[in-house]
């Protein structure tokens, strides 16, 4: 009996306890997700933390679980991410404190347009009223008092609340009602002994008014009884009505004015978001770069056509994208790209120089403005701070070798070297230079570019990389030509111009020593390497890249 | 009577227009941080070398503490005027501490190698520090005064001589009413 009382007692602990057990905990990712709905997301900004995909909100959604865990209540969780970002981590704001006003002010707003509203209509109905209804005769009622009641006299300002004004204004009403009465009386809708009664009710509530009006101080009368003198328009009630309705014309106007201002003043200053780091806001307020469909496709349009080398329409778009924002750097770099390849150096290093007031560090137009500086100025100080300044900023891969390679080519000292615009003849003394001839291989004549720059290159023999030992540049070079080169093209000063040289020559089709691209002709002293002082080192350009 | 009319009516636009102005003038993605003149929170950070260094173990100093990434250009464009800051304050009571975060071991290494940065830096593997600090655009800067109280905290890239000049007023226990602004980029 009493084992089976045990096991009766075990099967109801089981039985009772088990749910208990089985029921599952308040789930943590549940909680999790429901504090980081609240939470907004420091990235996004306009996404709660348990919605952004961002590395913060995730590690913010790991902190939220962490304190959860560590059992910390809902309201801490939120009051510490409160202390590190502010209120405004939180996508609703408190109902305390300042911030109780965003909930408040809504309300208060509302009322007053309500209590607003229904103001207005009081007094556009009491002015209608006053209007319509018929002005007082004289009466053959012999009382004073009602002589004096059926007088017509300027009703006060419906916003003065003077109590003079109220008493006025009560006069006038009792006025309304002795016509009204009358007119009820003539027309036969009410009996001798009604109207009688009515009458004298409201004549005896009439003369309490007129006692109360004569009651007040003199001076505030004499006031209201100059008031009407000085305005006409009370008494005037067809000047009066016309200048009610320029009132709410103009009014009308006003409003319409105010809301299209508004209108335009919203559609130019929102715009849709371009990726997390932008901004909704922007445009003609706050001066940010436009994001606005028509500028981006054009600069998308300018972009493509300056790859295939369209410059006349490239230009055409970035001007588009300039007249919307006169700043766009990106839009500026590309144009000074344009003129520098047109050759327009001084235009170059404008367009560079204003991309580069918007922003300082626009890699893009610290490229080009260190170029021209290298290439088109010889400002090779100049050229290497700007380098410098790029290589800083670009992090590490093809661009900033690319950067670091046309760094360690500008010679070290600032002064700009001699022109090489031209072939000159060998004038250093002989022995010193290397001379010869430059020509092209007949099957390569139509592959000439115009434009292209030439490029007479020395390497050491011994060197396997690194930069040349001598550059020479020759613009628009005309084939056959004369070269030299000496001492005097040398890139690191002071490096001798000895020894065993491998002579190679580049017709560059974008005048870029540090690119070679599709379309550059290339050729080599066939004979390298050439010992200093040689000459006739000809070298025939043959090959097509 | 029609002054008080122009008045009144003034009087409702004006705040509407004044509130319209100041949203579409601010930068919205900007969060001013509440910790300004505020106890700098503790935590302890295992630095590239090896070595951990924990916050309040540097009481009694005035500490920089700077937020930064190797993928971060205005954390580039800085790099070498913190260095230079260092150099020149590094025998005084003051110290330099570099925390990187949403980075890599290695890129983070080699973005010490490159700009020869010596001053102790490690890495907030988890992001706490960075929640911590309120941390949301970088590179973001605190100076802490020797009490462990923030007394300065700059968004963006920041020049050698404010570092110079701020840490001195963080060895004073000087703190800034407002925080500085420079070129910065956003957390991811």
């Amino acid at each position: 009996m009493a084992a089976l009382k045990l096991f009766l007692l075990y099967v109801l602990l089981v039985l009772f306890h088990a749910p208990l057990h089985a029921a599952p905990a308040p789930d943590l990712e549940d909680r999790t997700r429901e504090i980081a709905t609240e939470l907004r997301c420091v990235v996004c900004q306009n996404l709660s933390v348990a919605d952004s995909p961002s590395e913060m909100a995730q590690q913010m959604r790991a902190i939220v679980r962490e304190q959860l865990q560590a059992g910390k209540t809902d309201e801490q969780i939120k009051e510490f991410f409160v202390s590190k970002y502010g209120e405004w981590v939180l996508l609703k704001p408190k109902t305390t404190g300042f911030s109780a006003l965003l909930w408040i002010l809504p309300y208060v707003v509302l009322v007053i347009g309500v209590i607003t509203a229904l103001w207005f209509v009081r007094r556009w109905s009491t002015n209608k009223r006053q209007s319509v209804t018929p002005r007082a005769e004289s009466s053959d009622l012999a009382p004073a008092q009602g002589e004096l009641l059926r007088q017509d006299f300027a009703l006060p300002d419906i916003e003065d609340t003077s109590s003079r004004a109220q008493l006025l204004r009560e006069r006038g009403r009792v006025k309304d009602e002795l016509n009204e009465l009358e007119f009820d009386f003539q027309s036969g809708k009410l009996s001798e002994t009604d109207y009688a009664a009515l009458k004298h009710e409201i004549e005896s509530k009439g003369g309490t008014v007129l006692r109360q009006l004569n009651s007040l101080p003199a001076e505030p009368a004499r006031k209201s009884q100059h008031k009407p003198a000085k305005d006409k328009s009370p008494k005037d009630p067809v000047s009066h009505n016309r200048f009610k309705r320029w009132q709410l014309i103009s009014g009308g106007v006003f409003l319409m004015l105010f809301g299209l201002a508004l209108g335009v003043m919203l559609t130019q200053s929102i715009r849709p978001r371009q990726g997390a780091n932008d901004s909704m806001t922007g445009d003609f307020m706050t001066g940010t770069t436009p994001a606005n469909g028509e500028a981006a496709a054009a600069l998308a349009e300018g972009k493509q056509a300056f790859s295939r080398q369209e410059f006349p329409k490239a230009i055409e778009a970035f001007k588009k994208v300039l007249s919307a924002d006169p700043n766009h750097p990106e839009a500026h770099s590309y144009m000074g790209f344009v003129l520098m390849q047109a050759g327009h150096g001084d235009g170059a290093l404008m367009a560079f120089e204003k991309a580069l007031t918007r922003a300082p560090n626009f890699p893009m137009a610290l490229w080009g403005k260190g170029m021209v500086l290298y290439q088109d100025k010889k400002d090779f100080a100049g050229a290497r701070e700007i380098f410098e300044r790029l290589l800083n900023l670009v992090p590490p891969g093809e661009e900033r070798n690319e950067v670091a390679k046309v760094l360690a080519e500008i010679p070290a000292t600032g002064g700009a070297p001699k022109s090489t615009s031209t072939a000159a003849p060998a004038a250093t003394p002989s022995g010193q230079n290397i001379s010869g001839t430059i020509t092209i291989d007949p099957k390569l004549k139509d592959k000439i570019d115009p434009q292209a720059a030439l490029f007479i290159i020395a390497r050491p023999a011994a060197a396997t990389g690194g930069p040349p030992l001598a550059v020479k540049k020759i613009d628009k070079p005309t084939f056959p030509l004369t070269y030299s080169l000496s001492q005097e093209n040398v890139m690191m000063q002071g490096t001798p111009f000895t020894g065993k040289i491998n002579i190679t020559v580049r017709l560059d089709k974008d005048g870029n020593p540090t690119t070679r691209g599709a379309g550059d002709l290339t050729g080599e002293y066939k004979k390298n390497p050439v010992e200093v002082g040689a000459k006739n080192a000809d070298v025939i350009v043959d090959q097509l890249l | 009577m029609s002054w008080r009319r122009l008045i009144i009516t003034l009087l409702i636009i004006a705040p509407i227009l004044a509130l319209l102005a100041f949203g579409f003038t601010r930068d919205a993605k900007y969060i001013t941080s509440p910790l300004l003149a505020k106890p700098a929170t503790s935590f302890t950070v295992t630095l590239y070398d090896g070595k951990k260094i924990a916050l309040a173990d540097l009481r009694g100093k005035a500490v920089f503490l700077n937020f930064w990434a190797s993928w971060c250009t205005p954390c580039r464009a800085e790099a070498h005027d913190l260095e230079a800051a260092w150099q020149k304050v590094k025998d005084k009571d003051m110290i330099f501490l570099g925390v990187a975060l949403q980075d890599s071991d290695q890129a983070s290494k080699e973005f010490l190698k490159e700009f020869n940065v010596t001053y102790p830096n490690g890495r907030d593997e988890s992001g706490k520090i960075a929640v911590d600090y309120g941390t949301w655009g970088i590179p973001e800067s605190f100076f802490i005064d020797p009490q462990g109280r923030i007394t300065y905290k700059h968004v963006g890239a920041i020049r050698a001589a404010l570092v110079l000049s701020k840490l001195e007023e963080a060895a004073k226990g000087i703190a800034s009413a407002q925080e500085g602004r420079g070129d910065y980029q956003g957390v991811r």
